[in-house]
């Protein structure tokens, strides 16, 4: 089957997201908002329960695990580069952030788990998947810094707000669906274990 | 004259630079071969992206992931190689240099383990091993920088008289454990033997052979294609979103050991940063890789 591409412009709204399927390759234009942060997630939690106030407006936004490299100069915030960082780590903080924001794109590298895939199916989201060492191609995408918030933290830590044309192509790892990729590979990979083993043996 | 302490300091320094803005020959060959053969048309559309990263890294001098890793040497020195200066004080000093000077600028990655406090420097930074090798009348080095995603996925096992289906289906489920974290299509190594220590060093040095070369052994050139194989056979694929190519190469090195075998397996992913110079005692500096 011919893999469907797509050129969608962000924060991509619930119609879109639903429209796609997994394996899907889309380019972004647009807005995102991207962090690094694991003290971020958590203090964007803090945030849904009304501890602190939220530095920028999150509502149905699309934020990515991307890494990045920023520098303050002449009081402007410049972004060098970016490329995605691993978002399982994050699989503790998503369920609540995906249903309390009601993201309809997230994304990084490596996937997130079941809970974060059901989240997304009720919000109707997905998750791209970014190249991992795509960092000078993903960073040729980057037009403008928009907004940056909580600036008291770690620059990649920070969540910044960035205007991106033709950022991509991401693959979409987990549809709206809840169809997961990578649940279905690892799952695929346990189903043909006994027998992969049992060809290693007739092969030695 | 011997070698001396600034050359050290500056290739050691380029080396390092340079893996963070190109990959190997071999393993662009590698990811044009496993674009050739995958079935699955999204793999290939990631495969394709891959080499146009590299080669986008390459032509304009930027880097290929932001994540530089921490930065890692392996030193073999001649048994006739002559020093001017601290080899050790060499690398260390040209590291510094080369995070106050490089563009752009790195990210701090370098992590203290108990306080998780960031930064360039730390306790034991750069990691150096030296190795002595007979012989020869110059220094090798190899620089592979490690990073977050790939480093994260290694992993060993103390076995007691295992047979090869044992330490087979061990590295196979490394493999499935790792899915699609370490960013596939990987080149995985694996140590055998020795001890604890030893094989996890075997293990990475396995990662760094070239991908094509066979191991001399016949026991071990037939597991290696065993594992390949079986690698490939999980169908993860580039990037773990599906596909035929998971693995570039499974290289394997052992060593005799006692009654227990460690089982070591680690992970290199699809940049394989490696990069390697050698330097002579007459100040000539050889760029191998």
């Amino acid at each position: 089957m011919a893999v469907q591409e797509h050129r969608l412009n962000f924060p991509l709204s619930e119609a879109d997201a639903r429209r796609l399927r997994a394996g899907d390759l889309v380019t972004l234009d647009g807005e995102i908002v991207v962090t690094a942060g694991m003290p971020t997630h958590e203090r964007l939690l803090r945030c849904l329960d009304g501890d602190e106030p939220l530095p920028m407006q999150l509502q149905e936004a699309s934020v990515m695990h991307l890494g990045s490299y920023s520098r303050e100069a002449d009081g402007r915030f410049e972004v060098l580069y970016i490329n995605p960082t691993t978002s399982t780590r994050f699989n503790p903080f998503m369920p609540r952030l995906l249903r309390g924001f009601r993201w309809h794109a997230v994304g990084g590298k490596g996937g997130l788990d079941r809970a974060s895939a059901e989240a997304l199916q009720e919000v109707g989201g997905v998750y791209l998947s970014f190249l991992g060492g795509g960092c000078t191609l993903l960073s040729h995408a980057i037009e403008e810094v928009r907004q940056v918030g909580w600036s008291d933290m770690l620059t990649h830590y920070r969540l910044v707000r960035l205007k991106v044309k033709g950022l991509g192509p991401t693959t979409v790892g987990i549809d709206a669906q809840g169809r997961s990729l990578y649940d279905d590979e690892k799952a695929a990979a346990q189903a043909r274990r006994a027998a992969i083993i049992a060809q290693m043996d007739a092969a030695r | 004259m011997g070698i001396s302490q600034d050359t050290i300091k500056q290739v050691t320094a380029q080396l390092y630079d340079r893996s963070l803005r190109g990959i190997p020959k071999d393993t662009e060959a590698a990811l044009r071969r496993a674009d050739a053969a995958e079935s699955n048309e999204t793999a290939r559309h990631t495969l394709r992206i891959m080499l146009q990263s590299a080669e986008a890294a390459q032509r304009e001098q930027h880097f290929i992931c932001s994540d530089a890793g921490v930065p890692v040497y392996f030193v073999k020195v001649g048994a006739q190689a002559r020093f001017d200066g601290s080899v050790r004080q060499a690398i260390t000093d040209g590291f510094a240099e080369l995070v106050a000077s490089i563009q752009p600028p790195l990210l701090p990655h370098v992590t203290h383990p108990l306080t998780l406090e960031r930064g360039y420097q730390g306790k034991g930074m750069p990691i150096v091993t030296f190795d002595m090798v007979d012989d020869c009348d110059y220094v090798e080095i190899t620089c592979s920088p490690k990073a977050l995603g790939s480093g994260r996925w290694a992993a060993l096992q103390i076995f007691s008289f295992p047979d090869l289906k044992t330490i087979e289906t061990f590295v196979l489920d490394t493999v499935i454990q790792a899915g699609s974290q370490p960013c596939p299509p990987v080149v995985i190594g694996v140590g055998i033997g020795g001890t604890f220590d030893y094989a996890a060093k075997m293990a990475k040095e396995a990662t760094l052979r070239p991908i094509g070369e066979k191991h001399p052994e016949k026991i071990v050139a037939d597991m290696e294609r065993r594992l390949v194989q079986a690698v490939n056979q999980t169908g993860f694929g580039p990037m773990g979103t599906g596909g035929d190519s998971t693995a570039m190469a499974v290289h394997v090195n052992y060593c005799a050991g006692h009654g227990f075998t460690p089982v070591a397996v680690a992970f290199n992913c699809w940049i394989n940063r490696r990069t390697k110079a050698r330097l002579y005692n007459d100040g000539r500096v050889e760029t191998l890789e």
